[in-house]
């Protein structure tokens, strides 16, 4: 059975400099390797968020997820095809709204719609039109005339009109204001999320992510260091509030994201913490669990520091008082 | 029915809805056959994920206080005698218990004891300028009348 509209196995991506294959990815992986290893299945009908800060590699996911760029090594899958070698097959079954919304600046809405529609076998230009109005992009006005958030919901609705399975959002959020956003944010929930279709999407604005995404994915460095439901996440990721003793007593846990110094204690913030927290609990230790926004959480992996972990050698003194 | 979401905070969105139409059922704001909006309804509404919405209205039903009812729409559950009164004062033993974690908070700040009946007050001005009063009032029976200010889906069946 297959209910993944994306499926990504150890996917390493580079780009290539010089040799004339013009931005091509090659087997060597040196410097300009972008994505490292990365693995990733997405169910479909689910809303995934791919967060990460700028450079972390989301764009050059999504570009191989279109096929625009070859992998260097690993597998990938999306709706059961393979991009790289069947690209068009690909791109006419997923809606894709970029980056940077680059359209025709001198067409309108309907006639950008038109211009569209024969690259697409199941475009349906009454849908297009339902889909203007519903989202209030002018269809009479020139491109370059429209604001950035009509400009946005025009690149949605046009990424819609061919019904596509899957749909691919390249920072949508960005530039945008924040009642544009939320609007945003409505028209994704009302169009996508209750027609069951598959909605993937980067963004590095989380506190819009948590309420829209069944799960995320945080990217960094080319690696992807979390996946999970937002709910699950905020549950595994805590900070405790403990003393040095009590850390120096217990072995280290494996997900240490980060320890800043708290007064006379140490804030230990972790990955799989109810169990941690059990252990503290079985040793009959002092301790107050701190819950954290998806902001912190995103922190704590992207740029957490663990160097404050107290160390036998080091002895207590060092961290207490 | 009237929900705040508060984005970016450390409470997980699916337990901030679920709090807050749970408070609202036990606390009698809103009452058995009331009307709640759908899951769609909601979910654009406060433009929130559908599933989430979803699982908060399938744990509500669960538990007792809400009845999806197939083809006809969510309703809140009739109330069975002792049950609701139960949860409803666990729920305040609960937030007690956050207000003594509050509390320690407010006195490791430096805040001084003297000063937090001050704080309270200040909070409860600011909490009841933003909500309509109706909506208030901790620890009052039902009220017989109510102002109609539910979102249009609610109450439709009165």
């Amino acid at each position: 059975m297959n209910t993944a509209a994306i499926v990504v196995e150890n996917l390493s991506v580079g780009y290539g400099r010089g040799r004339g294959s013009g931005g091509r990815s090659f087997g060597d992986r040196g410097a300009s390797t972008v994505l490292d290893g990365l693995s990733l299945t997405i169910p479909a009908g689910q809303t995934f968020a791919l967060l990460g800060r700028n450079g972390a590699g989301k764009t050059t996911l999504i570009r191989t997820l279109l096929g625009l760029l070859e992998p260097a090594a690993g597998r990938v899958e999306v709706l059961g095809v393979n991009p790289t070698t069947q690209p068009l097959v690909v791109r006419s079954r997923i809606g894709y709204l970029a980056e940077d919304q680059s359209m025709y600046p001198g067409m309108t809405a309907d006639e950008l719609a038109a211009f569209l529609a024969p690259f697409y076998p199941t475009w349906d230009a009454a849908l297009a039109r339902d889909l203007f109005q519903q989202f209030g992009v002018p269809t009479g006005v020139r491109i370059k005339q429209l604001s950035k958030g009509h400009t946005v919901r025009l690149g949605l609705a046009l990424a819609l009109a061919h019904r596509p399975e899957l749909v691919i959002l390249d920072d949508p959020a960005m530039g945008l204001d924040p009642i544009t956003r939320k609007q945003f944010n409505r028209d994704v929930v009302e169009h996508l999320q209750a027609e069951g279709r598959t909605v993937f999407y980067s963004s590095h604005l989380l506190y819009e992510v948590e309420a829209v995404a069944d799960a995320v994915a945080i990217l960094d460095g080319g690696r992807l260091v979390r996946v999970g439901t937002t709910e699950a996440v905020q549950n595994d990721v805590k900070r405790v509030l403990v003393s040095g003793d009590v850390l120096l007593a217990g072995p280290k846990p494996e997900k240490l994201l980060d320890v800043t110094r708290r007064g006379d204690r140490l804030a230990v913030t972790l990955d799989g913490a109810p169990a941690w927290i059990e252990r503290l609990d079985a040793a009959e230790a002092d301790y107050a669990v701190e819950d954290l926004s998806l902001d912190e959480i995103f922190e704590a992996f992207v740029i957490g520091q663990t160097e404050l972990w107290p160390d036998r050698s080091a002895g207590v003194t060092a961290v207490v008082k | 029915m009237h929900i705040r979401i508060q984005r970016g905070s450390s409470v997980p969105i699916s337990r901030q809805i679920d709090a807050q139409v749970r408070a609202q059922i036990l606390s009698g704001v809103l009452r058995a056959e009331d009307q709640l909006p759908s899951v769609r309804q909601l979910a654009r509404e406060l433009a929130v994920n559908v599933n989430t919405v979803f699982r908060v209205y399938e744990r509500l039903a669960a538990d007792g206080l809400i009845e999806l009812r197939h083809g006809d729409g969510t309703y809140v559950a009739p109330r069975r005698k002792g049950a609701a009164g139960a949860q409803l004062a666990r729920r305040r033993r609960e937030f007690g218990a956050e207000l003594d974690a509050l509390v320690r908070r407010a006195l490791m700040l430096g805040v001084a004891a003297e000063e937090l009946p001050r704080w309270l007050a200040e909070s409860l001005e600011r909490v009841q300028r933003e909500i309509p009063p109706a909506e208030t009032s901790p620890g009052d029976s039902p009220k017989r009348e109510r102002a109609e200010q539910d979102t249009p889906s609610a109450g439709t069946r009165r």
